[in-house]
């Protein structure tokens, strides 16, 4: 990435208007992902002016500022407490520390990655996100289609529920990529999200529906997985062994969830 | 663009491009300690703590750091001979490429972590690639410096 020049807004409105005003303008998240790219920008737009590192928990939702760290979410109580470690799970073998303290949550949704561990654990939360100009938008609908190109995201917006949720991921080394990644949820009713498949993650409908009429059918519902999804190919695995594993890590979620 | 950074508890009047890593100005300025390894944030050898923490300075612009404390290994004093000291002992370094970064994380994780175990030490510095010594003697000087059996 190269820009030419940074500018720190002091409120939404200037920043949006940067961003539409020049369609050569960019948002900075931590700039890990950004920075990969040979991309020239004319404008970088910095929100770190505009409060956006927070986590804050209010009588029905936990908010987290489109600028939290990966390593704040990954150590925080408030979270914790409400949906135990799906989300410290999501990010803890994303690299390392060094590189958690820097990332951003915005960075992590916004940029829509194939392998985004974070958009699977976040998939299976009742989840919404509020953009400067699109406003309120729940988040699997951002996830599954493009329209939101640009915008500012300002924060993610998680229901509290009792219940339990949980993730679970395979990969063959501590910082690398996942291969698979799976989150299920049981809060009003089962969840199930996969992802890194390599695309991006996605809810299920056809196993999920299963599992929710009959608790009892894990087996039936995880192999059902194979069928609903496609996997594909890379340099990690294979599209065939992401079908082996699938069902294995979503009956061993389903099980855990369900117990 | 112009900038001030506080490197060490150093003020440096600068000029930097608006893009630049901070890996890019740390070295112009001298602080060589601080690699350049991978440049695509999976290494760790480009470490340095801001306000504490540790954080990759080829990722983040140099541009973004005024107004926070930049530490390299050469700021931590006595704290570095220490942890130098206790990985030196058990012959675990080679060429010493990772060396600085590799102090920098275990001088902030001691200061982060509450009840250390193996495990979160590992985890701790999984972030950090050495190339050639396969972990186990830093690990045991770690360990050593670290208080865990
Ligand atoms: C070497 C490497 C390994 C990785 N491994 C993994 C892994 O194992 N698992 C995993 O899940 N992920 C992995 N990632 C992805 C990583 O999680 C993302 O790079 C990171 O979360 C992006 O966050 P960021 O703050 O740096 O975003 P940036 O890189 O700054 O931004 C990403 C995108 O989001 C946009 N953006 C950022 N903030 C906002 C905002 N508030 N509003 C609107 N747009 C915004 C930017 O314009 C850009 O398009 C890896 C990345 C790298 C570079
Ligand atoms: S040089 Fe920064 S992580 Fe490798
Ligand atoms: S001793 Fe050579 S890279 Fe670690």
């Amino acid at each position: 990435m190269r820009f030419e020049k940074i500018v720190k807004p002091k409120n939404f409105e200037t920043a949006l208007k940067i961003l539409k005003d020049d369609p050569d303008s960019v948002i900075l998240g931590g700039t890990t992902f950004l920075r990969l790219s040979d991309k020239k920008y004319s404008t970088a737009i910095d929100l770190a002016d505009l409060d956006l590192d927070y986590i804050i928990e209010n009588e029905d939702n936990i908010e987290i500022g489109a600028y939290t760290s990966l390593r704040t979410i990954e150590k925080d109580t408030i979270i914790n407490k409400h949906f135990g470690d799906l989300l410290p799970k999501a990010v803890e073998h994303i690299i390392g520390v060094q590189f958690r303290n820097n990332a951003k949550i915005g960075g992590a949704v916004f940029g829509r990655l194939g392998f985004s561990e974070i958009i699977t654990a976040l998939l299976v939360l009742d989840c919404e996100l509020q953009f400067e100009e699109n406003g309120i938008v729940p988040f699997a609908e951002f996830v599954s289609n493009w329209k939101i190109k640009r915008d500012i995201l300002k924060k993610i917006v998680i229901k509290k529920k009792p219940g339990k949720c949980l993730y679970k991921m395979l990969r063959t080394s501590d910082a690398d990529f996942p291969i698979l990644s799976v989150a299920v949820s049981n809060f009003d009713e089962i969840k199930i999200s996969v992802g890194t498949r390599p695309s991006i993650a996605k809810l299920s409908q056809e196993a999920s529906r299963m599992i929710n009429s009959d608790n009892s059918k894990i087996i039936e519902a995880s192999n059902l997985i194979v069928k609903e999804f496609t996997f594909g190919d890379d340099m990690r695995a294979s599209g065939k062994y992401r079908e082996k594993i699938a069902p294995v890590l979503v009956s061993r979620a389903l099980q855990e969830v369900l117990s | 663009m112009k900038v001030n950074l506080d490197i060490n508890n150093r003020i440096y009047k600068t000029y930097i491009d608006a893009d630049e890593a901070l890996l890019s100005v740390l070295r112009k300025l001298g602080y060589k300690s601080v690699k350049k390894g991978c440049d695509t944030g999976a290494c760790g050898v480009c470490s340095v703590l801001i306000d504490g923490k540790p954080t990759l300075s080829c990722q983040f612009l140099a541009a973004r750091a005024e107004g926070h404390k930049i530490t390299t290994v050469e700021g931590l004093g006595k704290d570095a001979d220490e942890i130098v000291d206790a990985i030196v002992s058990e012959g675990a370094d080679q060429c010493g490429y990772c060396g600085p970064s590799l102090v920098l994380t275990t001088y902030a994780m001691k200061k982060e972590l509450k009840d250390p175990t193996i495990e979160k030490i590992k985890h701790y510095l999984a972030g950090n690639l050495c190339r050639c010594s396969g972990f186990e003697g830093q690990l045991r000087g770690i360990k050593r410096y670290m208080g865990v059996k």
